[in-house]
């Protein structure tokens, strides 16, 4: 059964390193992922009988520590039970039938590598997702489930929407990543040992006090509850989700119909014991549940398009999975999940037959608005009997139309004030910063030196320091180079502020720097490198499209981007926990601040890399050589 | 197949009508310089102008082929793609590399490359040069060049500005729009019936608790007060500033989304390509995007922004006024562009030598059958008549002449069946001969389900209950395609067991003013009309079969580019079945017979229809059949085997498909391709067209000519006035010609006048496909149907005397446009001797192939193309017998 789950995992992954390096041609990278798939699909199998045998109960298996460090642990984890069970079935039907259908669909597609690449580095985070035996493990799918949902939205990268949708979607992610992060934290500190997820439920079941307190697990139910509703979807979150469809077909199907839209019911699913022993919570993801309801199945009246309608019913359903979530019918949801996942990946695959359809068969069209307004008529005062019901429609259709106004929503109240801060900032001038940063050192220096403040409170402006480095980085529009020094320096500071706090975590910090810095020299280096560097003052608009003129170099960024934003291929990810776990012992406030630049930083990385690397060449034609020619031969006539 | 015509040709006599209307005429652009500086600025007339660049692609239930830049051409060729490329930031040309790869591989041949120098008007000395710099490396030449679309005045601004208007506006315009427009996805429908774009906006905006963002804003919330024009003129005077540059500002923004620009256009011009009406124009939606522009714009940038007219640099942006002076056409690329296209048709030129020895007199045939022009019945018609030498095979155009509404006894909608340009006076109804239960079973609408999305009560009923069985369903589909999906039926596949009402039995017209069916003259003048045009008025065989043609695929929005092009897109089953009823009638044929065609009463005309994707054929309306047509099980086995042998031939071109021998195998696989839900190429349709002959079929009766040509059949001694063959080029140069100019330019720019892969598309209202959920409507074709494409123009051939052909061109009218302008190139064969002229707008010009050697010869079809990946040269056929 170790084996097994050992497998499960790695085999995407084994598909994913196979095809970059063997597929050169569109059959072997075809041979490649048939192999895979069902290598991966036949050990899901086993892997689900041997568990059945096993009495379906919940199975957990440590592989070895990765990492140990003082009280700190980070062991690699896996948990089965009969909701990673429901989820591994879905993926072994939908990852088989997604990958024969684009055997052909894809068919001399100029992406065909990048496309199947993509698609089990999703394979393999998901199921790190869903077999993770601990809320780092999950963190850790989670990410790489977020990177891969973000290469396929910008699949068609010559397209200026695709790109702007990727970003959209990734920034939700980021920012739902904040709950995610510091749940984890929160679970090192209040679970210590016993974070595992097999351990939850016995720890909630035993203690007839709760193993924690009740601010603290209202405060990690909360972010749990970010986390979930970002990646499903869900109040207020619900936009992104129709405008991420813009990759292939069947990518939009596996990622926003089927799997991924799913995962945060299955955080919600794993967390449970966290979250459902109080009501107040319970009544939390109710009215998510609820208020997703009522939004999207009233947006969903107006989709004139048929994936963004395939989108908000999916978006419904999810709604309505975490009202039963909160009612605490957890069987029921898993019914409910395969239903809708396989429903809504079929209905996305076979999207484009509405036209025959519509036309062949229905052929009428439905023009009944919501309510009947001649009912309502006869109850209204003579004066406004006229009127009220009709604005009453047309405030029904804005609604609907507008999609309940979230985005503008989401926008003006998360990334605004953070960007106009940011703008401020790299408005002013250098020397406007140097004293201000400098007397505000010296301020808390002489504090400290007076005695009048413990030491570590000098982590104090340089965690300020930190959020304002990358609340720059995050506005700055027309410097690459400064972005991402930005990101560095803030990353820098995190690291200096937790010393300041916790000086015997210099071990730690290490570690973290050990996966920061290298990429960020690297980005440098290929920012150096870039050719016509001086243009980009001039149009901060211009997509550069050197994953097409200089792929080499595009993927050097990809991977010093994935370093810098503590992405699980460096250390820097272990360091990004190990930071928080430090900081929060002392001040979780400090953890918070880190975390919130973190977040920040992996947005403004994501649009660097984007602005450099996606878009179309510039073709514009150099006529001088033609015209050159043009007049010899007419002198010749 | 594909007649054309067009919606597009009728729209583009409107646009001319609305020019001419004013001063100057013959030349859109000087006249868009001299507006600009004598006249006060007119909105009608700007908008009336900037619309023509526009596409003009209909709502794709009916894809009709047509000259993706009509915009242009009313110039020759080659300055009108330049002027084009200059608008639309598009390539023109394929890279420099791929013509030079073609030389390589000799399909390009240096006797072309000296009749594409010596046509270039360069000196002697110049030849030599131009010579020379053809096999330069260049990777650059074939880059767009500075354009309106890409590097304009409102680029420059937006730029300057730092706002991302584009991305903040398209997105509110893309909605308001789709959701006016749409035709049936959409649960609610936003505009009240008979409301214009302006009311509904207005309506929604000012008369709702929620603003309409962006139009609540302070600084536009009153223009919605105003008349659509005035709203027009003042935020162009705020945004541009300067009334010169009124209108290219319009036209850049309109080309920022020339799609559903051009929806709008079409539908304003010719409401009814609507099954719901709506009630939009160009203006209105410019003056909503305008105003939305400008709230966005004082939002970001505050009342007192720079507009257009105050930035710097602006001298240097290329400009409407003077773009077409500045026109540059890339030499090389036209040269190697024309060696390419004159190597292609000199290959078929070559073959039309005369024939050494005498021709054999024919038998009597046994069977005569009709096709349409359709390039895809090409292969057929040679298989046809290899495998049974008694079977005469003729061309026409898929309608067959026949114009009228059809509705279908389970269509919700009556459809044209004719080309575009033809207004049907009739309509023509089938209903069922058997008596059917008319409730709607249960299973039949569990197992539609799924089509449409719901949301909350049902919607969670059905997935609760029923979402887990769509596990199996999928794996079904995708590992064992082959059944049908959706259960939709195919309109062509049409039962036998229907009727269609023909005869007209009352004058009394409906109430959309149709007559219903047709009286006995007027089939005969239909009838008269097709037999006299392919020269068929005498020597009936037994038994005539009239095969139209349609393709079924699944899961395909471009469906109707697929069909019949003549039937508007549709399947010609029933002009098939009408033609045959007609034919067969006998007050239809003693009404010809007093015409001078006598057709024998022992001759029997049966309906077909081929499926081009499945390579199938259906017989109607057997029941009529006559016991004395004993022919028909002949031709049905003649038919089956040539029909594999069909499918055979096009398997060549699937990468994934069988590459042996086996026509089994070769006819699984087509079958398998048209029901797969993953299958983006069901067929590759007009994919290579490049000839178009009309003559006898003896002229290509012994030629192989790889699919590659529309066939019309046509007797030159039947006209010696060109009233005839005038008839069949207004439809061919517009129909094929469409066909192989969208074709080409879908082609050399799969992303400006193509729609890009098919993979992400998203069907938008019914309306067309974009990317993603607020994409701007793609129009062209997509990648997957171009990808193969060798981009060369058309040539039509036709089997007739100069002198002939220079009377009939006198009465083509607006279409010698086509010919003089070099869109299509034409050549003259004549009957007797077969010496070829080139026409020019400047004369005929004899056809020199003395460079040329014999071409080459087999014996059959299948040892020709066996083992063949790329487009063959004609050949000439040998065949045993």
């Amino acid at each position: 059964m170790n084996l097994l789950l050992l497998t499960c995992q790695f085999l995407p992954l084994a598909g994913l390193l196979l095809i970059a390096l063997l597929g050169n041609n569109e059959k072997s990278i075809a041979a490649i992922s048939f192999w895979a798939t069902h290598a991966m699909g036949l050990s899901i199998l086993a892997l689900l009988v041997v568990w059945a045998k096993h009495g379906f109960s919940g199975y957990e298996f440590e592989w070895f520590t990765l990492y140990e460090h003082g009280s700190y642990r980070f062991p690699i984890l896996f948990y089965l039970d009969e909701v990673g069970a429901a989820y591994l079935f879905a993926i072994w039907v939908i990852f088989s039938i997604i990958v024969r259908y684009c055997r052909n669909y894809l068919h001399r597609e100029s992406g065909y590598k990048r496309f199947f690449l993509t698609i089990f580095g999703f394979a393999f985070g998901l199921n790190m997702v869903i077999l993770a035996g601990s809320i780092d493990m999950l963190f850790a799918g989670w990410e790489i489930v977020g990177i891969s949902s973000f290469l396929l939205i910008a699949f068609y990268r010559h397209r200026v929407q695709p790109v702007r949708n990727a970003l959209r979607a990734y920034t939700v992610y980021r920012f739902c990543d904040i709950g995610l992060l510091l749940g984890a934290w929160m679970s090192h500190l209040l679970f210590h040992e016993s974070d595992h997820f097999s351990q939850l439920a016995v720890l909630f079941e035993h203690s007839a006090p709760s193993p924690a307190s009740y601010p603290a697990l209202l405060l990690m139910s909360l972010l749990i509850f970010i986390a979930a509703s970002g990646k499903s979807a869900q109040f207020p979150f619900c936009f992104w989700l129709p405008r991420a469809m813009e990759g292939p077909t069947p990518s939009s199907a596996i990622f926003y119909g089927a799997l991924s839209v799913h995962l945060g019911v299955f955080l919600l699913l794993r967390t449970t014991p966290i979250w459902s022993y109080h009501i107040f919570t319970r009544l939390i993801v109710f009215c998510i549940g609820l208020l997703t309801v009522v939004v999207a199945s009233i947006s969903e009246k107006t989709q004139a398009n048929i994936k963004g309608q395939i989108a908000y019913s999916s978006i419904t359903q999810v709604g309505i999975m975490f009202m039963e979530l909160a009612a605490g019918l957890e069987t029921l949801v898993l019914f409910h999940f395969l239903g809708n996942a396989f429903l809504r990946c079929y209905q996305l695959l076979v999207s484009p037959s509405i036209v025959a359809h519509m036309l062949r068969v229905e052929g009428a069209i439905d023009t009944e608005m919501g309510f009947n307004t001649q009912n309502m008529q006869n109850y209204l005062p003579v004066s406004i009997r006229d009127t009220l019901p009709e604005v009453l429609q047309n405030t029904l259709y804005v609604f609907a139309l507008q999609e309940g106004n979230l985005e503008r929503l989401v926008r003006s109240v998360l990334w605004t004030p953070l960007k106009r801060i940011g703008a401020t900032i790299n408005a002013c001038k250098i020397w406007e910063k140097l004293l201000v940063g400098g007397s505000v050192f010296a301020v808390f220096g002489s504090l400290i030196h007076f005695g009048l403040m413990a030491a570590h409170f000098m982590a104090i402006p340089v965690a300020l320091m930190m959020v304002l480095a990358s609340l720059s980085a995050f506005s700055q529009k027309h410097s690459f180079v400064w972005v991402w020094n930005a990101i560095a320096m803030s990353c820098l500071l995190a690291a200096v502020a937790v010393w300041l706090l916790q000086p015997t975590a210099r071990i730690d910090i290490l570690l973290f720097m050990t996966g920061i810095v290298p990429s960020w020299l690297l980005g440098l280096l290929v920012l150096s490198k870039l050719p016509g560097k001086e243009q980009f003052a001039d149009s901060p608009f211009a997509y550069r499209a050197m994953a097409e003129t200089y792929p080499g170099l595009a993927m050097l960024l990809f991977l010093s981007f994935l370093g810098l934003v503590g992405f699980p291929i460096t250390p820097a990810f272990i360091g990004e926990d190990l930071l928080l776990y430090h900081a929060s012992t002392q001040h979780a406030w400090i953890a918070a601040l880190i975390a919130i630049s973190f977040v920040i930083n992996g947005i403004a990385g994501a649009r660097v890399f984007l602005r450099l690397c996606m878009g179309r060449p510039t073709e514009i034609c150099d006529h001088a050589e033609i015209t050159a020619l043009q007049v010899i031969l007419q002198s010749h006539k | 197949m594909l007649w054309i015509l067009l919606r597009n040709s009728a729209l583009f006599c409107r646009f001319h009508a609305m020019t001419a209307t004013h001063p100057h005429v013959h030349s859109i652009h000087h006249h868009v310089s001299a507006a600009a500086e004598d006249a006060p600025f007119n909105l009608d007339n700007v908008i009336d102008r900037i619309a023509h660049w526009l596409p003009t692609q209909g709502p794709i239930k009916d894809f009709i082929h047509h000259n993706t830049l009509h915009a242009v051409q009313h110039y020759p060729f080659h300055k009108g793609i330049a002027l084009a490329g200059k608008v639309f930031g598009a390539r023109s040309y394929l890279p420099l590399a791929d013509y030079q790869d073609l030389y390589r591989q000799g399909r390009i041949k240096d006797f072309a490359i000296d009749w594409a120098i010596a046509h270039s008007h360069v000196g002697h000395k110049g030849a030599e040069s131009l010579r020379e710099r053809l096999f330069v490396d260049d990777h650059t030449a074939h880059y767009p060049p500075m354009s309106l679309a890409n590097h304009g005045i409102r680029n420059h601004w937006l730029t300057h500005l730092e706002v991302d208007i584009n991305s903040l506006v398209h997105p509110i315009m893309f909605r308001l729009l789709a959701n006016f427009l749409d035709q049936g996805i959409s649960h609610w429908t936003m505009p009240k019936p008979n409301e214009s774009f302006w009311d509904c906006i207005r309506r929604l905006a000012q008369n709702s608790f929620l603003p309409l963002y962006p139009f609540h804003e302070a600084g536009v919330r009153d223009l919605l007060n105003l008349e659509p024009e005035t709203v027009i003129l003042t935020c162009l005077d705020k945004i541009v500033g300067s009334e010169s540059l009124y209108e290219q500002y319009l036209l850049e923004l309109l080309l920022a989304h020339p799609g559903w620009a051009g929806m709008v256009r079409l539908i304003e011009l010719d409401p009814k390509i609507l099954l719901e009406r709506r009630q939009i124009s160009l203006k209105e939606m410019l003056a909503v995007e305008l105003m939305a522009e400008l709230a966005v714009v004082q939002k970001k940038r505050g009342q007192h922004f720079a507009s257009i007219a105050k930035l710097p640099n602006l001298n240097k942006l290329p400009l409407l006024s003077d773009y077409e002076e500045k026109i540059v056409i890339p030499l090389r690329l036209k040269v190697w562009h024309e060696a390419m296209e004159f190597s292609l048709h000199a290959e078929l030129l070559a073959a039309l030598k005369p024939r050494v020895g005498q021709e054999m007199a024919k038998p009597q045939a046994i069977a005569q059958a009709f096709f349409c022009i359709d390039d895809r019945e090409c292969s057929l018609r040679r298989h046809l008549e290899e495998t049974h030498a008694g079977i005469e095979t003729f061309g026409a155009a898929g309608f067959f002449g026949i114009d009228f509404f059809y509705q279908g006894f389970d269509d919700a909608y009556p459809v044209a069946q004719c080309p575009n340009i033809v207004t049907p006076k009739h309509l023509i109804r089938e209903t069922n001969l058997q008596v059917e239960e008319d409730s709607v079973s249960v299973a039949d609408s569990f197992s539609a389900l799924h089509i449409k999305p719901h949301s909350l009560l049902r919607g969670w009923l059905f997935t609760q209950l029923l979402g887990i069985s769509y596990a199996a369903r999928m794996v079904w589909d995708v590992f064992r395609p082959g059944s049908q999906l959706l259960k939709i039926k195919k309109l062509s596949e049409v039962d036998s067991h229907t009727h269609l009402h023909l005869l007209r039995e009352s004058d009394e017209p409906t109430e959309d003013g149709k007559l219903l069916g047709f009286s006995f003259s007027e089939m005969a003048d239909k009838i008269e009309g097709l037999l006299r045009n392919i020269g068929l008025t005498k020597n009936f065989a037994p038994l005539v079969v009239v095969v139209a043609h349609g393709s079924s695929s699944t899961n395909n929005p471009h469906f109707a580019a697929y069909d019949c092009g003549a039937c508007s897109g549709k399947p010609g089953a029933p002009n098939a079945r009408a033609f045959a009823w007609m034919a067969n009638h006998e007050n239809v044929r003693a009404i010809l017979g007093e015409r001078g065609i006598v057709i024998p009463d022992s001759t029997y005309f049966v309906p077909a229809l081929h499926n081009t994707s499945r390579d199938e054929i259906v017989y109607f309306d057997k029941h009529l059949l006559p016991q004395t047509v004993h022919q028909l099980p002949v031709f049905q086995q003649a038919m089956q085997e040539a029909l594999e042998k069909n499918a055979q031939e096009r398997c060549r071109w699937f990468e994934l498909g069988p590459q042996s021998p086996s026509y089994e195998a070769a006819h699984e696989h087509v079958l398998t391709r048209a029901t797969s839900i993953f299958e983006p190429r069901p067929e590759l349709n007009h994919s290579n067209n490049l000839y178009s002959i009309v003559g006898r079929r003896s002229l290509t009766e012994d030629l192989f000519l790889d699919r590659r040509a529309f066939l019309h059949s046509y007797d030159p001694d039947s006209d010696p006035e060109g009233v005839l063959i005038v008839k069949i080029l207004s439809a061919i140069i517009p129909v094929c010609g469409g066909i192989n100019l969208e074709y080409l330019f879908s082609r050399i720019d799969n992303s400006i006048y193509g729609a890009g892969t098919k993979l992400p598309h998203n069907v938008i209202g019914l309306l067309g496909v974009a990317n993603g959920v607020e994409g701007d409507l793609r129009t062209g074709l997509p990648s997957q149907m171009i990808e193969v494409h060798e981009p060369a123009r058309l040539l039509i051939v036709i089997e007739q005397t100069t002198d002939i052909l220079d009377k009939a061109f006198g009465k083509l009218g607006a279409l010698t446009e086509w010919l003089d302008n070099d869109w299509v190139r034409l050549v003259s064969c004549h009957p007797v001797s077969r010496e070829l002229f080139y026409y020019f707008s400047t004369g005929w010009e004899a056809v020199d192939l003395s460079m040329i050697g014999d071409i080459p010869e087999d014996v059959c079809s299948e040892t020709i193309t066996a083992g063949q990946k790329a487009t063959i040269p004609v050949h000439q056929l040998r065949r045993a017998s």
